[in-house]
């Protein structure tokens, strides 16, 4: 009884481990397809934020207090968690964004019954602003909103610094001395300058060099004999200065000499009148918006005549109404144009796109901005409303025009494709176009498949049709351990050994391709005067023996005979030959290098499954074709060859996913620059070989870090498109030849 | 009617020829990598002679032949001049500033093989190449006329090197007697910045800890101080043995030999000495870390993370793939599913490495790596435990790499296992389970070896997705020491592969650097090729085994 209980316990632990086993095994085996599964749903899903439009979420609106009808500025702190306003009479309030309390009022300097008229910040990371009044006073202050620590966690306390006041003098000494409209900007060099309209409409400038501490004054109102400006801006960096008239005309004036400005060239953009001006982050591109409710970005582009020129770029969304205010993002190309309805957008300059379209409100706006982090937009209307829209645009630069189109970039001459992913200031402009990655990728594979495809498919017929057993056994293995070559090594020596050799036999590498030819072309018609009952005695496996020293005889004479044909054709300089006639310049690692070092890694894969499938064709149809009088190549050429086609595509198809694919080699053995030119003298930068250099330094859900993996994702899909197609050939062909 | 057959469309002999080409070119080229590594990679730890250079412009070189070529120099109408001229190494780096110098031949006046030409091996600045004129150790010294004053230098050297190791042991003993000082500081420090520091109870605990620190202090303070005298009187003495040595120029250097590594009079050696002397450096290039930002000295470290990691990869993968061609052979019903699992492993198997790479980076080390540190590392955030590249990271990802070539591998060592041997174990009761067990896995042994090996073969080479995954051209530890917990997955590592890219195109130095590359590829290669012919050889032998078989 007992014997019969260990018994069962034992048959019970063995069914318990079979089915355990069966489970887990099973899991194995499902593993990989989860696992496939998961390289792809993870690329596409770190993906995907690219391809997200902005958006935008109400957070709040109430009504502002203690503050007067006319707000001339609003802003926030970086933590969006303190906003201030400026109102006409001069009261400058911070407020608690999340109920709207009031924290600290403070006062600008005022005189009696004085108000000010206008107000513009002058620094994008700073809060430095200058206002204007209507007895001729600038005031120039400095909000600080800081950030303190502390164990109940950050507070933010708000200051604000009067900087300098200063009274303009008075056109004609009339009485009322207005500021009507004020534009202002302090550079990093803290260096002030200004630039104002009286209520005559004369034009001043005003500037404060920091350096020496002397202040400059101007009057620009000749430039403009009888136009009325409209609008002004300087630029951030405090060199450029545009003003917009009421005919729609544009002056632009270089402050680089602050004792005489200069006239530097005018324009006409619209017939309206231009009614609000604004630089971009970068100081290149300017945003014009017009009373006709039309926004265009133009930056300076180079003419033909080396004359810099403001040429207009993009026309966005236009508004229903006149565009009154634009704000910049001191992020990105980001900007917010604003109507008289209450109509706001938001722009990304680079790819010329209007992201959103939203009324913040029923009645004009009198003041907004984008919060520091560009995370939010404030807005205060005419009825004294504030209202925060959170704001999601983590990626406005990667647009499918962004990445696959032609972008025009400030400071190139036209649209053009590029990739530069950094740069070294945070007023750079990310260029992400993938195309000159793409282009790259295949340009690599494109020589390694030129060179690689007619040697590994010659290669495997003979192997397969025309050596004995022997031979084929001793080649395969060495091809296989040619395959299993570490490929840092190959790129290594193509970067360090190949390319330099290259260079300097280049003339004599490019004859091979002559002088193997026709050195062959001779030894066959040699060989053809051995009588033919020798030439039949020889033994399958020799022509192997023979074709050594028809090799390298041939390399030997291109080697000697290259420097003479450079002399003879190429004016003893082939380099410089290709420079001066065809305008390229010879790079030591190029596309050349890269094609004969790929050849190592595709070969390998090529001539492996292309053998197989040379092999594999059925026996009983060679027998048949030389059966029936057939000479051994016409087996091959019309029998074989058409059998197995398929499969030497599909062997031809894993190579170009190899090359594509390769990483180590195209890194080492290129310059890695992203250029767009099939030459094969100068080289490329790859797809896979740009993630390798970049990934590491791309700051995690970035931009950038999001386009490498969606060129992950790019190359995923390719190989696994190119796998798919040639697994699904050879199970054809495996199915075909089964009734054989 | 006799029709002659043309040899060119019938008879088709050329195109067999032609077809031959494909295999010369393609089996030429790979005797041509081989040779070049082999010859490059084994001739840099032979030792040159050092030949005496005076050119016309009377200047003087002494150095090691490097190489002798045609420079191409360009004349006033652009056309391409060879000049014929030799590269020297010159060593001396801290005076020259550059290693090499070209000297056009037809500037050499006089070349000679000086007998007592010296070369020093530094710890910095790599090779000093000169003549000694003096031996001073301590109170000895022997000037330029003494017979023997290679043996004296030799006597001194081996002197200061004793005396460094000396040195060396006095400073570990400082180290392992404050020890325990440094512990307690530590902690007191990490106290006081945490917030329970700042409690009254912390503060107490602070107290307390400060006053054993001070106990602490005095009671080592005596021995402390008895080797800091030693310390330095050892110091003292080291310095005192140093040589004065004079470089070709005439130039003369005081040189201490407790930085030289080694140095010979390669002009004097014979083939035997010299043999000698280049399985020292063989050694020294397996078994030493490296030195002068890994342009001379060993590459011990990068073989060492290699290994780790490659044994990391293959105990996550072998499992894993073995189940999956387990399932696909002898459980699944063959249809569709495993129609998908094979397309599955065919398409993993073309997947470019850098996108497993890209793959590993964003999922293993900032997915799962930053949720591990948010949950047991958060006391030490920002700065990541495992949300960064390190060795389980770089391991994991090459294991989902190599995943195909283990499945490929052991399916066909499980194909290969009778069918009636299987079916034998069933029909005598056995579970599937124990069939598996006892019948097909042990016959199928030798596939999953061939594709352990091949896996750990691409797993050494590759490293394109180690480059992002954890990685690093110097790691200042190693992944697995004696400190607990003997393995620290977190920890970044040195990789042969990465080494080769690193020192190649990344060193400031890469003319002097070469030869560390070549030997470094050469080492990768003989790896990755002795295991292949492995694998190769384990496979035939199934298949050979099987072919006899009579089932």
């Amino acid at each position: 009884m007992e014997q019969n209980d260990t018994k069962q316990q034992h048959y019970e632990s063995v069914y318990r481990a079979d089915r355990w086993a069966k489970r887990f095994i099973t899991a194995g085996g499902y593993g990989i397809i989860v696992s496939i599964l998961a390289i792809l749903l993870f690329l596409v899903y770190q993906s995907l934020p690219l391809g997200q439009n902005a958006s935008l979420k109400h957070l709040l609106s109430y009504p502002v207090t203690d503050t007067g009808n006319q707000v001339l500025l609003t802003g926030s702190d970086s933590y969006m968690e303190i906003f201030y306003t400026l109102d006409q009479a001069g009261r400058l309030n911070f407020y608690h964004i999340s109920d709207g309390s009031l924290v600290l009022a403070e006062k600008l300097p005022l005189g009696e019954g004085e108000k000010l008229l206008s107000a513009a910040r002058g620094s994008l990371g700073r809060d430095v602003f200058a206002a204007g009044s209507d007895s001729g006073r600038v005031i120039t202050a400095e909000i600080s909103m800081t950030a303190v620590f502390s164990d109940s966690g950050r507070v933010i306390v708000p200051s604000l610094d009067i900087e300098e006041t200063w009274t303009a003098e008075s056109a004609g000494d009339s009485i009322p001395n207005h500021i009507e409209q004020l534009a202002f900007v302090q550079n990093e060099d803290l260096s002030r300058f200004w630039a104002w309209k009286d209520h005559v409409g004369n034009i001043h400038l005003r500037i404060y060099d920091a350096d020496d501490e002397e202040t400059y004054q101007h009057t620009l109102q000749d430039y403009f004999q009888n136009l009325t400006v409209t609008a002004m801006t300087l630029s951030h960096g405090g060199d450029n200065f545009i003003a917009g008239t009421q005919s729609g005309d544009l002056f632009w004036f270089k402050l680089d000499d602050f004792e005489s400005p200069e006239l530097k060239d005018t324009w006409k953009s619209t017939q309206n009148a231009i009614s609000s001006l604004q630089y971009l982050l970068g100081d290149q591109a300017l945003v014009i918006g017009d009373n006709q409710g039309a926004v265009e970005s133009w930056f300076p582009v180079r003419t033909p005549a080396n004359w810099l020129k403001f040429t207009q770029i993009h026309r966005f969304e236009s508004h229903p109404a006149p565009v009154t205010q634009i704000y910049t993002s001191s992020r990105n190309r980001n900007f917010l144009t604003v109507d008289n309805k209450g109509n706001v957008k938001l722009h990304y300059a680079t790819t010329g796109q209007t992201e959103l379209n939203f009324r913040a409100s029923d009645f004009p706006i009198q003041a907004a901005g984008l919060t520091p982090k560009s995370n939010g937009i404030i807005a205060v209307d005419g009825q004294r409303q504030f209202t925060l829209f959170q704001l999601n645009d983590p990626h406005p630069e990667s647009t499918f025009q962004g990445l696959f189109g032609k972008v025009w970039y400030e400071g190139y001459p036209q649209p053009e494709f590029v990739w530069q992913s950094t740069g070294g200031s945070d007023e750079f402009e990310p260029k992400l176009s993938l195309i000159p990655l793409i282009f790259g990728t295949l340009k690599g594979t494109l020589y390694a498949m030129l060179f690689s495809v007619p040697i590994a498919i010659m290669a495997a017929i003979y192997v397969s049709q025309f050596s004995p057993h022997w031979l084929a056994r001793a080649i395969k293995p060495t091809v296989e351990i040619m395959a299993a070559l570490p490929s840092v090594v190959i790129g290594f020596l193509a970067g360090l050994y190949f390319s330099p050799l290259f260079e300097e036999y280049l003339m004599g590498f490019l004859s091979v391709f002559i002088f193997l030819p026709v050195v062959f072309i001779l030894a066959v018609l040699i060989w053809r005067m051995v009588p033919e009952h020798h030439r039949t005695r020889l033994k399958p496996g020799t022509e192997l023996a023979l074709l050594i020293p028809v090799v390298s005889l041939a390399i030997a004479i291109s080697i000697w005979l290259g420097p003479t044909i450079e002399a003879v054709f190429f004016g003893a300089n082939f380099q410089q030959w290709i420079f001066t006639n065809l305008g390229v310049t010879y790079e030591t690692r190029n596309s050349l290098v890269v094609g004969f070092a790929l050849g190592f890694a595709v070969i390998p894969i090529i001539f492996t499954m292309a053998e197989d499938a040379l092999t594999n064709v059925p026996e009983s149809l060679s027998s048949a074709s030389l059966a029936l009088g057939a000479s051994r190549w016409q087996t091959v050429r019309r029998v074989i060859l058409p059998a197995a086609s398929g499969g030497i595509f599909a062997a031809t198809m894993l190579g170009l996913g190899r090359a594509v694919g390769e990483t180590m080699i195209v890194l080492m053995a290129t310059g890695n620059t992203p250029i767009l030119d099939l030459n094969p003298f100068n080289g490329f930068r790859a797809m896979s070989a740009c993630i390798a250099v970049e990934i590491p330094e791309a700051p995690v859900g970035g931009t950038l870090y999001r386009v490498l993996f969606f060129t992950a994702l790019l190359l995923f899909v390719f190989t696994f498109v190119i796998n798919t197609v040639s697994s699904m050939i050879g199970e054809r062909l495996r199915k075909k030849y089964a009734r054989f | 009617m006799s029709r002659r057959i043309s040899y060119f469309k019938q008879k088709g002999d050329p195109y067999i020829f032609a077809s031959g080409l494909g295999l010369v070119v393609a089996l030429g080229m790979v005797t041509w990598i081989i040779a070049v590594i082999l010859s490059r990679g084994l001739s840099f730890f032979w030792p040159g002679d050092l030949v005496q250079i005076t050119t016309s412009g009377d200047e003087t070189y002494l150095g090691e032949l490097w190489a002798q070529e045609d420079a191409i120099q360009l004349d006033a109408d652009g056309h391409k001049i060879p000049v014929k001229q030799t590269q020297l190494k010159i060593g001396n780096r801290d005076l020259y500033g550059m290693d090499f110098t070209w000297i056009r031949d037809k500037n050499i006046t006089e070349q000679a093989y000086p007998e007592n030409a010296v070369t020093f091996e530094r710890l910095e600045y790599g090779n000093f190449y000169g003549f000694i004129e003096a031996v001073h150790s301590g109170d000895e010294q022997y000037g330029a006329d003494h017979p023997e004053l290679y043996t004296k230098a030799r006597q001194a050297y081996r002197l200061a090197r004793e005396k460094r190791e000396q040195l060396r042991e006095t400073q570990e003993a400082m180290t392992e007697l404050s020890e325990p000082l440094t512990r307690l500081q530590r902690e007191i420090s990490l106290l006081e910045i945490s917030p329970e520091g700042r409690t009254d109870e912390g503060l107490q605990q602070l107290e307390e800890m400060r006053r054993s620190a001070e106990q602490l202090e005095q009671e080592i303070a005596d021995a402390y101080q008895a080797l800091t005298e030693k310390y330095e009187k050892l110091y003292l003495e080291e310095r005192g043995i140093y040589l004065t040595v004079r470089t070709a120029a005439g130039e003369e250097k005081e040189l201490h030999l407790s930085e030289v590594v080694r140095f010979f009079r390669p002009n004097q050696m014979g083939v035997f000495a010299k043999s000698w002397h280049y399985a020292g450096k063989l050694w020294e290039f397996v078994a030493d870390d490296p030195r002068e930002s890994n342009t001379e000295g060993g590459v011990f470290p990068a073989i060492f993370g290699t290994v780790v990691m490659v044994l990391l990869m293959s105990i996550a993968v072998v499992p894993f793939g073995v189940m999956a061609a387990i399932y696909l052979n002898e459980y699944a019903r063959q249809g569709p599913v495993t129609r998908l699992i094979r397309m599955s492993v065919n398409n993993l198997a073309g997947v470019p490495s850098i996108v497993f790479g890209v793959f590993g980076l964003g999922f293993f080390i900032y997915f799962v790596g930053g949720s591990i540190d948010q949950l047991f590392f958060s006391n030490k955030l920002p700065e990541p435990t495992f949300g960064t590249g390190g060795i389980l990271w770089a391991s994991l990802t090459l294991a989902l790499l190599t995943l195909p070539v283990v499945v490929v591998a052991t399916e066909e060592g499980l194909l290969a296992v009778p069918r009636a041997n299987k079916e034998g174990a069933l029909a005598l009761g056995s579970t599937r389970w124990q069939m598996i067990r006892k019948v097909v896995l042990p016959n199928a042994m030798p596939g999953i070896l061939t594709g352990l090996i091949l896996a750990i073969s691409r797993g050494a080479g590759e490293v394109a997705p180690l480059m992002i995954t954890g990685v690093v051209k110097l790691a200042p530890t190693l992944a697995l020491d004696t400190t607990f917990p003997f393995l620290h997955l977190d920890r970044k590592f040195m990789h042969l592969g990465f080494h080769i890219y690193d020192v190649g195109f990344q060193s400031p130095n890469v003319e002097a650097a070469k030869p560390m590359v070549y030997s470094t590829a050469l080492l990768l290669i003989v790896i990755v090729v002795l295991l292949n012919i492995i694998a190769i050889y384990i496979r035939n032998n199934l298949r050979k085994k099987f072919k006899t078989s009579t089932f």
